[in-house]
Parts: structure tokens; C-alpha cells; sequence
């Protein structure tokens, strides 16, 4: 009963804050409009707003989400932890460095240099984390790590920003990267981000019940019928990679990849086979919703403070009821 | 024919060149001192463990074997059982039958033969020890496989429920199976067909428990000494009250 009423809550959700994300902000559409717009027809303002600023935006924003949401929801049961996510664990941050070096070489310009050296960031911090906090290590283990990698992969970020410092245009782009968002998302990152995350998401869906068995432990799981080596690998991948791509067209946004998976599981229990999908779903809808509250409140908030500053309490109180 | 066959096993520093087969319908046991290896034999032999030496299921080498095929004809339980997430019993033990396509086959009459039918739905993070063990347990049957492998499966649990396990081990065996449990206690071992004693990794002892577990083997491997008498049977009533 619960779990349908919460299915139905996701499924309702999405399409909900995709409309909103169309319709708010400093114009105000009416749906109906929004819905004449996206058709190509109405007032040419409108078509502009919703089909070349707010589409690409939205689009954007979901596939981040689900990414995000995604990638968490394997990173927990990978490493056999609630509080593991992209963003604890420095995974974002590795993929920021990556987009950050690139952006201060003045490599940025090709279509696919940002992205490519954000997974390539994404990967080295995932292989540090497998190495300093081995499977199923203690929350504390865990986080630990996650700090010193985050403490030490920001460093470098830092340090790139304070040599461009000069340089204001360079800057202005790194600081969209450490604080996240989706502001002039254009074509160009409906290109490199939705495909991939989206095919990356096919890659994950089928794998829930290799999840499941993935949560007991090596052992059981491979005693189960898992082939660990190879889905291990499959997992530690896919989920890098939506983080990475999450990343490179959207920045560092965190604690989506930590608090949706777990509200979640709360409420539909923790079968992967059922708390994946949702996650992505849930993932997007909380992107969405926090992209749009960054556009209606007041002061330019962007997407990564808004996250963090829902995601924040929630983790203070996760770590109040887990550890 | 032979369910497993273990040739030479060895895994470094605890594990020393343990040769023996397992034949089906036969119930044995491995006892021995903490850290004498009982653990890491039933891992290594499950394929769980790098380790040298041969493991051959019904004639094949198990490294040639598919994972998901192996865990259709070998169940290993943990001697302890560890969950993080939520999961109800009832969708544990329904995870023994994965490997046969999720087809939920036999998991209700797992469920039932560890009594756990009343807990089916609370959370494994809410159970006791020996309740999780119980429930490892049942999913391990449900798979259905015909080898198993359990390690210290009694250990955490009540007597009753001790006594309900080595039952149905039986039953298992008698219908076909063949089964490979580690013990801690001594006692327990006189109901199996036969018993495998180690020692610091090696294989000291082969064959039925009387012939096995003497009292100058007993003080030998475990430094205590064995008095036969009987201070307390327990056993299952005939019918259930």
C-alpha cells in the first residue's frame, strides 16, 4: 500500500517539476502556453523562453538527478554503507577537478574535453576510495577517506582557482563548477549529457538484483550466482560515470546522490530492483524542484547550495539515526 | 558418486594441503579449535577463497564451472550473517532462488522449516543473531542445491532450534544431499555420518565420529579431557507440542 502510494507519488512528481521547471521563473508562463511553445507556436518570446532556454535546462536537470540519485543508490550498496554517495565519497569533486584542469589549460573550448577529463577525474577518485576504504570498511573508515580525498581534490581545485584569479572570465567558469548548476544550459550539454546518461541508466536498470545479492558481501554474493569480478567492475563503472557526466554539465552538485536513495529505501524498502528506478526518478524530480527554487527565490542561489542546503540537515540527521 | 571432491587445499598460513571427498546423502562434520581452519576449508572449497590444491563438483573443476551453475549445485552459509539493508525475511530467502530466475520456488517451505514463517515480513536488521542465522539458513536451502556447506550453522542458536537444524540436515542428507557443516560442539558431531577434525590447517582426523573423536584425539587437538558419561540428553520430542 505504502510502496504504490509512494510509486504513484514519483510518477506524479516528475512530470510535475519538468512543468514547473518550464513554466517558473523570472517570465511566469502558463501551461498552457508552455504547452503551445514547446509545439513551436504562440507568442515568440514564449517559443524562445521554453524551447532554446528552459527545455535544454530541464532536460539537463533530470538527467543530472537521475544520475546522481543512480549513482548513490550503487556507490551504498557497493560499499555496503547508507552514507556512501558521489559527493561524500569525492567522486564529484574528482570530476570537478577534472573539468577545472581542463577549463585552466584552455582546453575547454572542444565539445568533449570537459566532459572526458571530468570522468577521467571521476575514475582516479573512485580508485583512490576502493583502495583507502576497502568494501564493507566502517562508516567511519569511509568517511574518513571521503574527507581527505574531498579536503585534498578541492585543494587542487582551489589552487587552479587562485592562479587564474586574474583571469575573470576562467574563474567566473571554475566557480560554476565547484557550486553547481543549470544556468544557459544550451544544446550542446542536452548532447553530451542525455544520451550517455541515459544509456549508462539502461546499463544500471537490469542489474538490481546483482545489487541485492552485491549488499551481503563478496562472498555471498558470488555464493548466490553473482560473477563479482565482473560486475563489480560493471558497477564501480557505470556509477563513476554517471557521477562524471552528471558533473561535466552541471558541476559539483551535492547530497542528491545521498539523500534520494535513502529516503527512498525508507519508503519502498531495499530491493534495487525497484528502489533503481525510483531513485532516478525521485533524483530528477529533486533537481528539478531545487532548479526551480533557485530561480524563484531571491539573491542567485545556484542548484549546488540549494542541494546542499536540503541535503545538509538531512545528512546531520542520518547520521544521528545510523551511526 | 562424489559431490565434492578437495584435493591438496591450501591457502597460506591457514590452510595445510586438505585432501578428502564428500559423497551424496552423507551429513559430515568439521570440528576444531577456533582458528584451526574450519571456516576457510568451507570457503576455499566453495570456490570463495583463492587457494590452491583441486575442488571438483560432481567431477568437474570448480574453477571451470560458471559462478551462477555452481550456486545452482553449492549453498554456503556464513558463520555470520551480516545485512545492512532492510530487507524482509521473506525477500532474503526468495534471494536463494536468483539464480533460478526469481521463480520463488520452495522459499515458503524454507521459510517454514527454520520457523520463520511469523518473522516473514520484519526486517533482517531486526532480527537476533541467531534469528539471521536462521534465516541464512533457509535462503541456502531454498536454492535448492544439492551440496551445502554450513558453517557453525548451531552456533548462535537455541537448543531447540540447534536440534531443529541437525534434524532437517538429516532429512537433507537423507534425501540426497550431501552435507559439510562446521560444529563447535563436540556433542553434536556423534549424529553425523562422519566427522573431519583439523588442526592449525591440517587434517588430523577422517572418518566416523566414534573413530574420530576419541579421548586421546580430543586432548590432543583441543587440550581438554573427554569423560563420556551423559549429564544432560536433550533431543526433539517425537511430536511437536
Amino acid at each position: 500500500m505504502k510502496r504504490r502510494l509512494v510509486t504513484w507519488l514519483l510518477v506524479s512528481l516528475l512530470p510535475a517539476a519538468f512543468l514547473a521547471s518550464l513554466a517558473l521563473g523570472e517570465v511566469r508562463l502558463p501551461l498552457a502556453e508552455v504547452a503551445e511553445a514547446l509545439r513551436g507556436r504562440g507568442d515568440p518570446v514564449a517559443v524562445t523562453i521554453v524551447r532554446d532556454f528552459r527545455l535544454p535546462r530541464s532536460l539537463v536537470g533530470a538527467a543530472v538527478g537521475a544520475a546522481l540519485a543512480a549513482s548513490g543508490v550503487v556507490m551504498q550498496a557497493f560499499f555496503r554503507n547508507a552514507l556512501a554517495s558521489p559527493g561524500l565519497l569525492g567522486v564529484s569533486s574528482g570530476a570537478a577537478l577534472g573539468a577545472v584542469t581542463v577549463l585552466a589549460l584552455g582546453l575547454g573550448h572542444a565539445l568533449w574535453t570537459v566532459p572526458l577529463a571530468a570522468i577521467a577525474g571521476a575514475f582516479l577518485a573512485t580508485a583512490a576510495v576502493v583502495v583507502l576504504a576497502r568494501r564493507g570498511a566502517g562508516t567511519e573508515r569511509l568517511l574518513l577517506s571521503g574527507i581527505a580525498l574531498n579536503a585534498l581534490l578541492d585543494a587542487g581545485t582551489a589552487f587552479l582557482l587562485s592562479t587564474n584569479a586574474g583571469r575573470l572570465e576562467l574563474s567566473g567558469q571554475i566557480l560554476f563548477w565547484l557550486m553547481g548548476g543549470l544556468e544557459s544550459r544550451a544544446a550542446e550539454h542536452v548532447i553530451i549529457g542525455i544520451p550517455s546518461i541515459v544509456l549508462a541508466c539502461v546499463l544500471l536498470l537490469p542489474l538490481g538484483r546483482d545489487l541485492n545479492l552485491i549488499s551481503l558481501g563478496e562472498q555471498s554474493a558470488q555464493s548466490l550466482g553473482v560473477d563479482v569480478r565482473r560486475v563489480r567492475w560493471k558497477l564501480v563503472a557505470l556509477s563513476t560515470l554517471l557521477t562524471a557526466l552528471a558533473t561535466s554539465v552541471a558541476g559539483v552538485v551535492g547530497f542528491v546522490g545521498l539523500v534520494v536513495p535513502h529516503l527512498l529505501r525508507l519508503a519502498l524498502g531495499p530491493d534495487h530492483r525497484r528502489l533503481l528506478p525510483a531513485a532516478m526518478m525521485g533524483g530528477a524530480a529533486l533537481t528539478l524542484a531545487c532548479d526551480v527554487a533557485t530561480r524563484l527565490l531571491p539573491g542567485g542561489l545556484r542548484l549546488g547550495v540549494v542541494t546542499a542546503m536540503v541535503g545538509g540537515p538531512f545528512f546531520l540527521w542520518m547520521l544521528r539515526t545510523l551511526a | 558418486m562424489s559431490a565434492l571432491t578437495v584435493r591438496a587445499l591450501t591457502v597460506p598460513a591457514r590452510l595445510d594441503d586438505v585432501s578428502f571427498t564428500l559423497r551424496l546423502r552423507t551429513l559430515t562434520a568439521v570440528v576444531g579449535p577456533n582458528g584451526s581452519g574450519k571456516s576457510t576449508l568451507l570457503q576455499a572449497a566453495a570456490g570463495l577463497l583463492p587457494a590452491s590444491g583441486d575442488v571438483e563438483l560432481q567431477g568437474r573443476p570448480l574453477p571451470r564451472i560458471a559462478v551462477i551453475d555452481r550456486a545452482r549445485c553449492l549453498a554456503w552459509v556464513p558463520q555470520e550473517a551480516s545485512f545492512q539493508f532492510a530487507f524482509s525475511v521473506r525477500e532474503v530467502v526468495a534471494q536463494g532462488r536468483y539464480m533460478w530466475a526469481d521463480d520463488d520456488c520452495g522459499v515458503d517451505d524454507a521459510l517454514a522449516s527454520f520457523d520463520l514463517r511469523d518473522l516473514a515480513d520484519r526486517p533482517v536488521t531486526r532480527l537476533s543473531g541467531g534469528e539471521r542465522q536462521r534465516v541464512s539458513l533457509a535462503r541456502a536451502v531454498a536454492t535448492g542445491a544439492g551440496l551445502q556447506l554450513w558453517d557453525e550453522p548451531v552456533a548462535q542458536l537455541d537448543v531447540r532450534h540447534a536440534l531443529e537444524v541437525l534434524a532437517l540436515a538429516r532429512r537433507l542428507a537423507n534425501g540426497g544431499a550431501a552435507l559439510l557443516v562446521s560444529l563447535h560442539d563436540l556433542r553434536m558431531a556423534h549424529s553425523f555420518d562422519r566427522v573431519l577434525l583439523l588442526k592449525r590447517g591440517r587434517l588430523v582426523g577422517d572418518g566416523r565420529a566414534e573413530e574420530v573423536l576419541t579421548p586421546a584425539a580430543i586432548f590432543e587437538v583441543f587440550g581438554v579431557r573427554a569423560r563420556s558419561e551423559v549429564s544432560l540428553q536433550l533431543e526433539l520430542p517425537d511430536v511437536r507440542p
